[in-house]
C-alpha cells in the first residue's frame, strides 16, 4: 500500500479538528502579489499539515483559480488544473448541474457570486475557542497586512454532539484514505488515496488528473516529477506536478430554515392528534427523509427511535431493506452513498462502483446554537452550515452526488423525488410535481409539494496544494 | 397484443458552402424555438410527427474530427431519428410523415444542402427522394423500451399519474390488503373510457434464448480462432500503439463550452459522437467483429432497457462512414454526461473498449479489454502483476478521449424528455399488471411501482 506524505498534505483533509471549538474562515484578496508571496513563504511552515501534533491552533491554506492567477501562475500552467476549478463554481451550466436557482442564485450570494468581491484564497483559522483564534489570527494579520485584505469571513463551529441545526446527528459516514495511517474503517469506507489526494492511485487504479508544471516557472526545482510519469513529447523530460499531495476543497455556505423543515413536517401529521403525537410523526417523516433518526441510529437498523445518539455506520440495504420499507430510495443518506445498491449492479460491483463517489465531508454550522426538534424549531436568526468536502476529481465526486444522486427526481426508479434536503428546487419548472416517496407494506405514502429549506449563500471551488507547493508558488 | 418496432433512420447531405452560415442560423433558431415551446410546455413543431421519439440535427465538417480524418470529409449534415415503424414501407412511411408534418422545418434546412428540389419543384416525392439518397445503413442500433410506440409511452405515463393520483388522494387504511386496491385501481380505470386501451396488453420483448444459444454455440466453436485473432492483435498492434496522455484538463475549452451550453438542461441528454478508425485491414475487422457482436447482443440480449449493462439509454446507435473510415455514435440518455460515461468504463468498460479500441487514440489496451469482462474490474492474471487494464478502465484518458471526440449537436428533440428509461418500462409493467390477477405479495409489489 502506498503511504501517504503525510508531513505535505495539509491536515483538514485528514483531521476533522473535532477539539476546535472555532473555525474561521477568512475568504481574502491579493492586494499586492510580490508581498503575498513573501507571506506564502514564512506561513508555509506554520501550516498545519497531517503528520503535525495538534494543540491549540490550525491554520489550512487554499486558493482559488483567480488567486493563482494573481500570484502570476503562467495561462499554460493554469490549464492543467481541473475545468471545474479553473472555471469556479459559478457558470451557467454548473448552476444547472448545482441547482443554484432562485434564492440560490449565485447573483443573490454574499460571497462568491458574480456580484461579490473577487476571491483569491482562503485562509482557515481553527482554535481551541474564540479568544485563541482570535489571537493567533492577529499573529498571522500582522503578517498578511497590506498583502492580503479580507473580503469575508465565515464563522463555523461544530455544534455540540454533531448535531446540524435540523437537529440530526451528522458526519457518520466518512472514508478513510488507505495509507493515511487511520485505522480502517471497513464497511467499503476504505478509498484509494487518489480519490482526495492528487499524485495517487484513485479508485479505478489511475492517477486522477494532476496539475503540472508545462512552462518552468519560479523554482521548479523544489516539486517532485508528476507520479504517472507524464513527460514532455520533445525533451522527454517529466513535468513537476503542482498537484501532487494537493487537493480541492469545495465550499458552500447553505442556509437552513429549521422553522421552515419542521412546520412542513408537521402540517403532515395527523390533524388532531395531540400534540406529543404529531411530534412523533413529524419525528418520523424527518428521519424517513434523512435515512437516520434525529440521533443518526438508522433506519434501516431501527424501526423505532432509540431516543439516544448511535454512531453506527455498519449497514448496507441490499439485503436489509431491498424494498425502501425501512429506509426510502429518496432518503438523503441513501442517495448520496448508495452502498451495495448502486443502480442494479451485483453487490460486490455496487460497493465498487460506489467509492468511486465520495466526498471527505468537512461541515461546521453557523449561527446560533440550535439544534432543532419537531417541539423546538424557531432559532434567533439565520443558521446554516457550512458545508464543506475534499475530493480529488470535483466533478466525478461532489457535482456527481449533487447531481446525479441528490438533485435527479429520476434517481433510481423514482419518477419525481429530488432529495428531500438538498436537491428540492424552489419554483420548479412548469407542472412539474416535487414529491417524497414513502415506500410502505400496501400503497406508498407520498408527500407532495415538497419545499426547499435549503439555500446556498455562497461558495467556492479551492485548490489546497502540499506544504511544498506553497513554498513553490512563494517563488513564482 | 399490440408492439411496434422502432428503426433508427439517418441521412447524410452535403451543405452548400455558399449557405452554411445560414444553415447554422436557422437551425439555431429551430433550437431556440423548441427550447421554448418545451419550457412553457406548449406543442412543439415536431410533436406533429407522432411517431417520432428522437432526432438531431448535426453539421459534420472536418471541425467535428479531433483527430486526421482517414478520407477527406465534406460538410454535412446529418439528421438521425428513432421513429415507430409503421405499415409495409415504415421508412417510406417515416419520411412521409417528416416532409408533410415537418416542411416548413426540411426547407429551411435542407435548402441550404447540394441537390434539394428548387422552390417550384417541391413535393412530398421530390424531398422524399432527396433524403432517401443520403441514408446510410445502421451498423448497430439499441432501444432501451423495444415496441413502445410514442404514443403508447404518452399514454402509459397519463395511466401511472392517473393512478399515482389516485392511490395518493384516497385514504387507505393500512389494513386493506395490496389485492384489494389493486382491484380499486383497475374499477377507477374501468371506469374511465379515456384508458380504455389498457384492456388490451402490451407486448414486452423477452431475451430470445434460442438465437441466443445458436450464437453462443457459433461463439464458442470460434473461440480458439477469435483467441488467435486477440494473440495476434495484442502482439503485432496493440504492443504498438502509443501511450495516449490527453487528460481533461488539456481538452479544448471552446469546444467543452459549446457541448455544456445546451447540457442537463432537461433530465435526459444526448451524445453525439464521430472517430476515427485505426488505418489497416486488421484493426478495420477487428471493429466489425465486435460491432457485430454488439448488433447480435443489442437485438437478442440488451432488450429489457440495459445495453451492456447501462440502465439509461432510450436509444443509441453506431454508424460507419466514408466507406468505413469513420464511426459516429448517437445516444440519448437520462442523467448528465459524468454519470452517463461513469456508467460506461463501470458497467461495461469492456465492451466499449473491444469496440472502440480500433480508433484512433483512443487510450491504449491490452487485448481490447474483452478479457476483463468483469464489470468494472481490472483483471488480475493470478499469481503475476500483469494487470487487463486500459482503454475504457484508464479512466482519466478514457473520459479525455470522450470529450474530444464528442461533437455539437445543433437541435435535439424529444417528446418525453421527463420520463427515464426505468420510467417508461415501469409504466409498461403497471399497464401489463393492471389486469393481472395477482395474489396477496405480487399485488404488493405491484404497489410498490407508485
Amino acid at each position: 500500500m502506498t503511504e501517504l506524505e503525510l508531513s505535505e498534505i495539509q491536515a483538514f483533509l485528514l483531521n476533522e479538528y473535532k477539539e476546535m471549538g472555532c473555525s474561521k474562515y477568512y475568504l481574502m484578496q491579493v492586494k499586492d502579489a510580490a508581498a503575498t508571496k513573501i507571506f506564502l513563504a514564512t506561513v508555509a511552515h506554520g501550516i498545519t499539515h497531517a503528520s503535525a501534533t495538534i494543540t491549540r491552533t490550525c491554520l489550512n491554506i487554499g486558493f482559488t483559480s483567480n488567486g493563482l492567477k494573481q500570484l502570476g501562475y503562467h495561462e499554460t500552467n493554469m490549464h492543467s488544473f481541473s475545468r471545474e476549478f479553473r472555471e469556479g463554481m459559478v457558470t451557467e451550466h454548473r448552476q444547472r448541474l448545482l441547482g443554484d436557482f432562485d434564492s440560490s442564485d449565485p447573483s443573490k450570494w454574499q460571497w462568491g457570486g458574480p456580484a461579490n468581491e473577487r476571491i483569491d484564497l482562503m485562509m482557515m483559522v481553527f482554535g481551541k475557542d474564540e479568544a485563541t483564534a482570535g489571537d493567533f489570527y492577529q499573529e498571522l494579520k500582522e503578517k498578511f497586512e497590506p498583502a492580503l485584505s479580507v473580503v469575508h469571513v465565515l464563522d463555523g463551529k461544530p455544534l455540540p454532539n454533531n448535531r446540524e441545526h435540523f437537529g440530526f446527528r451528522d458526519g457518520l459516514s466518512q472514508p478513510v484514505i488507505k495509507g493515511s495511517g487511520f485505522k480502517p474503517s471497513g464497511n467499503n469506507n476504505d478509498i484509494d488515496p487518489g480519490e482526495f489526494v492528487l499524485g495517487y492511485k484513485n479508485e479505478y487504479n489511475v492517477y486522477p488528473d494532476t496539475a503540472l508544471l508545462k512552462v518552468a516557472q519560479g523554482k521548479p526545482e523544489l516539486l517532485e516529477d508528476n507520479a504517472e510519469g507524464l513527460a514532455d513529447e520533445q525533451t522527454n523530460i517529466k513535468y513537476k506536478d503542482v498537484g501532487q499531495n494537493g487537493t480541492y476543497f469545495v465550499l458552500r455556505q447553505l442556509q437552513q430554515d429549521v422553522n421552515g423543515f419542521w412546520g412542513f413536517l408537521k402540517n403532515q401529521t395527523a390533524a388532531g392528534a395531540d400534540e406529543k403525537t404529531r411530534n412523533e410523526e413529524a419525528t418520523m417523516l424527518a428521519a424517513k427523509m434523512m435515512g437516520r433518526w434525529p440521533g443518526g441510529a438508522p433506519l434501516v437498523k431501527y424501526d423505532k427511535d432509540p431516543g439516544i445518539d448511535v454512531v453506527d455506520d455498519n449497514f448496507n440495504y441490499l439485503k436489509e431493506d431491498a424494498s425502501g420499507d425501512k429506509c426510502p430510495f429518496g432518503a438523503h443518506i441513501r442517495r448520496v452513498n448508495p452502498r451495495d445498491v448502486f443502480e442494479e449492479s451485483p453487490q460486490k460491483v455496487s460497493l465498487n462502483l460506489t467509492r468511486r463517489h465520495r466526498i471527505m465531508r468537512r461541515v461546521r454550522s453557523y449561527g446560533e446554537d440550535f439544534i432543532g426538534s419537531a417541539a423546538n424549531h424557531q432559532p434567533n436568526g439565520e443558521v446554516g452550515l457550512l458545508f464543506g468536502c475534499f475530493n480529488a476529481n470535483i466533478s466525478k465526486q461532489f457535482e456527481f452526488i449533487q447531481y446525479t444522486w441528490a438533485n435527479s427526481p429520476k434517481f433510481k426508479r423514482l419518477y419525481a423525488d429530488p432529495d428531500p434536503f438538498i436537491g428540492v428546487r424552489e419554483d420548479p419548472e412548469k407542472k412539474l410535481q416535487q414529491i417524497f416517496t414513502i415506500p410502505q407494506s400496501t400503497t406508498n405514502r407520498v408527500i407532495t409539494d415538497m419545499q426547499s429549506f435549503v439555500t446556498v449563500k455562497g461558495g467556492g471551488y479551492f485548490f489546497f496544494p502540499s506544504i511544498t507547493v506553497i513554498k513553490f508558488l512563494a517563488t513564482i | 397484443m399490440c408492439m411496434i418496432n422502432q428503426q433508427p433512420l439517418i441521412t447524410l447531405s452535403a451543405i452548400r458552402e455558399d449557405k452554411l452560415d445560414m444553415l447554422k442560423t436557422r437551425l439555431e433558431t429551430i433550437r431556440v424555438n423548441l427550447l421554448n415551446s418545451q419550457m412553457a410546455e406548449a406543442p412543439t413543431e415536431f410533436g406533429k410527427v407522432g411517431t417520432l421519439h428522437y432526432g438531431r440535427w448535426i453539421i459534420l465538417s472536418r471541425d467535428s474530427f479531433r483527430d486526421e480524418p482517414a478520407v477527406p470529409v465534406g460538410i454535412r449534415l446529418v439528421l438521425s431519428t428513432n421513429y415507430d415503424a409503421i405499415g409495409n414501407d415504415h421508412l417510406d412511411y417515416h419520411l412521409t410523415e417528416l416532409v408533410t408534418k415537418l416542411t416548413t422545418y426540411i426547407d429551411d434546412v435542407y435548402e441550404c444542402c447540394v441537390g434539394y428540389p428548387e422552390q417550384g419543384e417541391r413535393t412530398e416525392e421530390s424531398r422524399k427522394n432527396f433524403l432517401k439518397k443520403g441514408i446510410i445503413r445502421t451498423s448497430a442500433f439499441y432501444n432501451g423500451a423495444p415496441g413502445r410506440s410514442v404514443e403508447q409511452i404518452h399514454q402509459e405515463d397519463a395511466l401511472h399519474q392517473h393512478i399515482w393520483k389516485f392511490l395518493t388522494s384516497n385514504k387507505w387504511n393500512e389494513q386493506t390488503p395490496a389485492v384489494e386496491i389493486h382491484r380499486a385501481i383497475r374499477q377507477e380505470i374501468d371506469a374511465r373510457p379515456e384508458f380504455a386501451w389498457t384492456k388490451e396488453k402490451a407486448g414486452v420483448q423477452g431475451i430470445k434464448w434460442l438465437p441466443l444459444i445458436a450464437y453462443g454455440a457459433l461463439f464458442l466453436i470460434l473461440l480458439p480462432l477469435i483467441i488467435v485473432w486477440l494473440i495476434y492483435l495484442f502482439i503485432f498492434h496493440e504492443l504498438w500503439d502509443k501511450k495516449v496522455t490527453l487528460a481533461q484538463s488539456g481538452l479544448d475549452d471552446t469546444r467543452i463550452n459549446e457541448l455544456k451550453k445546451v447540457e442537463d438542461v432537461f433530465p435526459q441528454n444526448q451524445f453525439t459522437q464521430v472517430a476515427v478508425l485505426k488505418p489497416g485491414f486488421a484493426r478495420h475487422l477487428n471493429f466489425r467483429i465486435w460491432m457485430m457482436r454488439t448488433e447480435v447482443l443489442a437485438s437478442l440480449v440488451f432488450v429489457k432497457g440495459k445495453l451492456l449493462n447501462i440502465p439509461t439509454i432510450h436509444f443509441a446507435r453506431w454508424v460507419l462512414i466514408d466507406k468505413n473510415n469513420h464511426v459516429l455514435f448517437f445516444s440519448n440518455f437520462d442523467g448528465n454526461w459524468e454519470q452517463y460515461l461513469g456508467d460506461f468504463i463501470d458497467q461495461s468498460g469492456w465492451g466499449l473498449t473491444s469496440i472502440f479500441s480500433n480508433t484512433i487514440k483512443f487510450p491504449r489496451t491490452n487485448f481490447m479489454g474483452v478479457l476483463g469482462i468483469i464489470p468494472g474490474m481490472p483483471l488480475t492474471f493470478p499469481g503475476t502483476k500483469f494487470v487487463l487494464t486500459g482503454g475504457a478502465y484508464d479512466e482519466e484518458h478514457f473520459l479525455a478521449w470522450s470529450r474530444s471526440t464528442q461533437l455539437p449537436t445543433q437541435v435535439w428533440y424529444c417528446p418525453y424528455r421527463h420520463l427515464s428509461i426505468k420510467n417508461i418500462n415501469n409504466n409498461t409493467n403497471i399497464r401489463n399488471g393492471l389486469r393481472e390477477n395477482l395474489n396477496e405479495e405480487q399485488a404488493k409489489i405491484f404497489l410498490k411501482r407508485f
